[in-house]
């Protein structure tokens, strides 16, 4: 006995394992997987009494109700414009208040720097660069996130988003994508790199990718500010004031699925050229219907998201505004460095129906797109700050008798705002989840030729037809 | 400004190539390219000897030159430094492999048929595109990454066209199986391999959707064609094709396929009893189906099939789960009916 131990080497166990594992056969995974259910439920059936429940009935009805071929569309449209709306219409009020408050604190300390003998170049730096473009984050950004993120919260605790997924599913396998993508989707309305890690519930590498790249389609809650801001300028005024914000919740509504539709779009080409594949096993849980708690909604969506979002944002605002500050108020031959930087993409802004002021600011708000309107309000105003914020009629008045804005010039922005560039901290994101630089550049790049593409059509198509 | 865009393009360009340069090295990625291409043609030629020490005939010079399409002052050149590092014997015209020159040739295979595997389970890709994606991995992969993956994919035997898969040692299990056109007519058999080349009568293979784990009945045998039955579809094959198709005694699944549906065949309101997995289902989603308890014995029904049947949603062991088509194809059920009133949730949840 122990002779035959002890003349076994190591490559003889292997070799007998390898056989005996031969033997086996393929199904012992199976085998395992039924012995612990069959477990499980032995001692469930002890331990468990269920009754009938009246709760599943409601359930049962719900779900039939939201996922229904005639109902199920709508009300999902109908949820996400009601969103926007109480998002808008609310938001409205505080953002004015929280500039008021905080431009006030800024003249404050201005007069007590200037009392001090400060001089100017420092005040105008902390202050009018540094401060006031964390004032603008936080006052355009802080209102409609915190009602936003509590909302989408309770969507989310009641287990409606999953039969969202469940609805748009057919869409994505059209698509030859995941219908979880839905699910990252919804997240990227919050943040488009918290979308990107949602996307860890994608098994599939592929479509997992897919998903990653797509997801800066969904305009994100830095976005919404201009999206939001041109809607209530260019849409709502066509309107009577008391469908005013109804048409501006329609409007940017109207952007998502266009959002939605290109998140599609790419994903079926993506899934037919580069990610070439079938779309893999689609599994979902839908979880019952619960009764959303009040604490744990506040907690996550205004801890967890509305703060850390908004970190993020003042992080990256700070640097941005000094950046703007300082490209404004050097002067290179009369002009400051903005005016000629502006001046020189002007051409390329022209040719996608905007212009070189617009394109600046885009390039100073690749950290964050927050930023992207009082860049452009400070630029035109050749403050050399940013402005504070007045009310929709000045602005309206600014860019369009001002600086030749038109509907073209409104709905291309919005395009552009759609599609281009992800931030930074997406594409920091990206390559985070994705280990490559391969597919880093292409999610950075591809929704930027996109939106140079788009954006070129429809301003050649206008002018063609000489719409403008 | 005109002048400004010409002086900008410029100083962007000598950056980036500046910038990738140094970034890149391409005299270090030229050096490794060179080295993966060696190796590539080495991996190559050894994997052409192995095929004809399988079929039992004597590769040569000339078949050599024919499957790596090398010119003969290069291809000599690569049989001299193959024959140097010991990896091949030539006896006059034939060539033989030395036994390292047969495990590395062994382990090429194991890479291929391993990363087939992966593709296909894991990634889904149909099985028409495997064989390109894998002779390019198959170059690539190191001996650890082989065996993370083979570990991963759980000790896989057979590549999804079949083949069996090499083990680390170098072990093959050989292929007990008839071709279609030896197999007796109205026999049941199961499909345990289709032969990946030649690509056209591959090609054709795929595009009747016969696949390993299918199940088949040799309906009419004729020297011009052969008729098969999948159970829901004939075929007619040329013997050519038929030929390269191998099949054994079938074992698993249904024994009467007329007693089980599958569940994405019932409708809204049916329950059913789970009777097995297919046997295609393989790698990840059948792990994610067993996962979310659809074992044999556990009792589904439809709840929801919204816009267009597509997803469907389930509720097994009380929980309700959505199903593509093609996941609801996998999963074999028997004892459909329709169970109306509220003694269906009763039943429902004390599966």
């Amino acid at each position: 006995m122990s002779d035959r131990v002890h003349t076994l080497t190591p490559q003889d166990v292997l070799v007998r394992a390898d056989a005996l594992q031969r033997k086996l056969g393929g199904r012992f995974r199976d085998k395992i997987v039924e012995s612990l259910y069959d477990e499980a439920e032995r001692i469930a059936r002890r331990a468990v009494h269920t009754r009938t429940d009246r709760h599943w009935d409601l359930d049962q009805r719900i779900d039939r109700l939201v996922t229904s071929p005639i109902f199920g569309m709508p009300l999902m449209l109908f949820i996400l414009a009601v969103i926007f709306w109480v998002t808008i219409a609310g938001a409205n009020y505080p953002s004015e208040l929280l500039a008021t408050g905080l431009f006030w604190f800024e003249a404050r300390a201005v007069e007590l720097f200037n009392a001090w003998g400060i001089p100017w170049w420092i005040t105008g730096f902390l202050w009018h660069g540094v401060y006031r473009g964390l004032a603008w984050v936080v006052s355009v950004m802080l209102p409609p996130m915190a009602i936003f993120f509590p909302m989408f919260t309770i969507l989310e605790d009641l287990g409606y988003l999953p039969r969202v997924a469940f609805n748009l599913d057919w869409l994505f396998k059209k698509a030859g994508a995941h219908g979880k993508q839905a699910l990252t989707m919804a997240m990227g309305f919050g943040c488009n790199a918290a979308g990107v890690i949602a996307t860890r519930t994608i098994d599939s590498p592929r479509e997992r990718l897919i998903a990653i790249l797509t997801n800066n389609f969904v305009p994100c809650n830095g976005r919404f500010p201009t999206l939001i801001m041109l809607a209530t300028i260019f849409v709502a005024a066509a309107f009577p004031p008391a469908l005013a914000s109804l048409a501006a919740a329609g409007a940017v509504v109207a952007v998502v699925l266009l959002g939605a539709l290109f998140t599609l779009l790419v994903s079926w080409g993506l899934s037919r050229t580069i990610l070439k594949g079938e779309a893999s096993a689609f599994t979902l849980e839908l979880p019952p219907y619960r009764r959303p708690s009040v604490m744990r909604i506040l907690y996550t969506s205004l801890i967890d998201r509305t703060l850390f979002v908004l970190w993020r944002a003042i992080i990256v605002a700070i640097p941005a505004g000094a950046v703007i500050w300082i490209l404004a108020n050097i002067s290179v031959g009369g002009a400051s460095l903005a005016q000629h930087t502006a001046d020189f993409l002007n051409p390329l802004g022209v040719a996608i129906g905007l212009d070189g002021v617009i394109l600046l600011a885009y390039v100073i708000a690749i950290p964050a797109n927050e930023i992207v309107v009082p860049t452009i309000l400070m630029m035109y105003l050749g403050t050399g700050m940013m402005i504070e914020l007045e009310g929709f009629e000045q602005i309206r008045a600014l860019l369009v008798d001002q600086h030749g804005w038109t509907l073209l010039t409104a709905v291309n922005l919005m395009l552009f705002s759609l599609l281009h560039n992800p931030c930074g901290t997406t594409i920091w994101t990206i390559w985070k989840e994705t280990r490559s630089r391969k597919w880093t550049l292409v999610g950075a790049l591809m929704p930027l030729g996109i939106g140079f593409l788009v954006t070129f059509l429809t301003a050649t198509a206008v002018r063609a037809f000489g719409w403008i | 400004m005109e002048n400004g865009w010409i002086w900008f393009l410029l100083a962007v360009g000598a950056l980036l190539t500046g910038s990738l340069w140094v970034r890149l090295r391409p005299l270090a990625r030229w050096h490794r390219w060179r080295a993966l291409r060696e190796r590539a043609l080495f991996e190559d030629a050894l994997k052409h000897l192995l095929t004809f020490e399988h079929s039992s005939r004597d590769a040569t010079v000339e078949s050599l030159a024919g499957s790596l399409r090398l010119s003969q002052k290069r291809l000599l050149r690569l049989i001299a430094r193959m024959e140097a590092a010991g990896l091949l014997h030539s006896h006059g015209a034939a060539l033989h492999l030395s036994s390292e020159g047969k495990q590395w040739a062994l382990r090429v295979v194991r890479a291929h048929r391993l990363w087939e595997r992966y593709l296909a389970d894991e990634a889904g890709v149909p099985l028409g595109e495997l064989h390109h994606a894998a002779e390019r991995a198959e170059h690539r992969l190191t001996p650890e990454e082989l065996d993370a993956l083979d570990a991963h994919l759980g000790h896989p035997l057979r590549d999804p066209h079949g083949d069996p898969i090499p083990t680390a040692t170098g072990a093959v299990t050989p292929l007990e199986a008839l071709p279609l056109t030896d197999w007796p007519l109205d026999q049941p058999a199961q499909i345990l391999h289709v032969e990946d080349e030649p690509e056209v009568i591959f090609k054709e293979i795929v595009a009747e959707d016969l696949r390993p784990g299918t199940r088949v009945w040799v309906l009419e045998r004729r020297p011009e064609y052969l008729i098969i039955s999948d159970g829901q579809v004939e075929h007619r094959l040329t013997p050519v094709v038929a030929a390269n198709i191998h099949v054994a005694k079938a074992i698993e699944g249904p024994s009467q396929p007329a007693e089980l549906v599958r569940l994405a065949d019932l409708v809204e309101g049916e329950e059913a009893e789970v009777a097995a997995l297919d046997p295609d289902c393989r790698g990840f989603s059948r792990r994610r189906l067993l996962d979310l308890g659809l074992t044999p014995g556990a009792r589904v029904r439809v709840e929801l099939s919204p816009a267009f049947g597509d997803p469907r949603a389930v509720r097994v062991r009380g929980s309700l789960i959505a199903l593509r088509r093609e996941q609801a194809a996998q999963v074999w059920v028997r004892g459909g009916s329709r169970s109306d009133g509220k003694s269906q949730h009763a039943g429902a949840s004390q599966s």
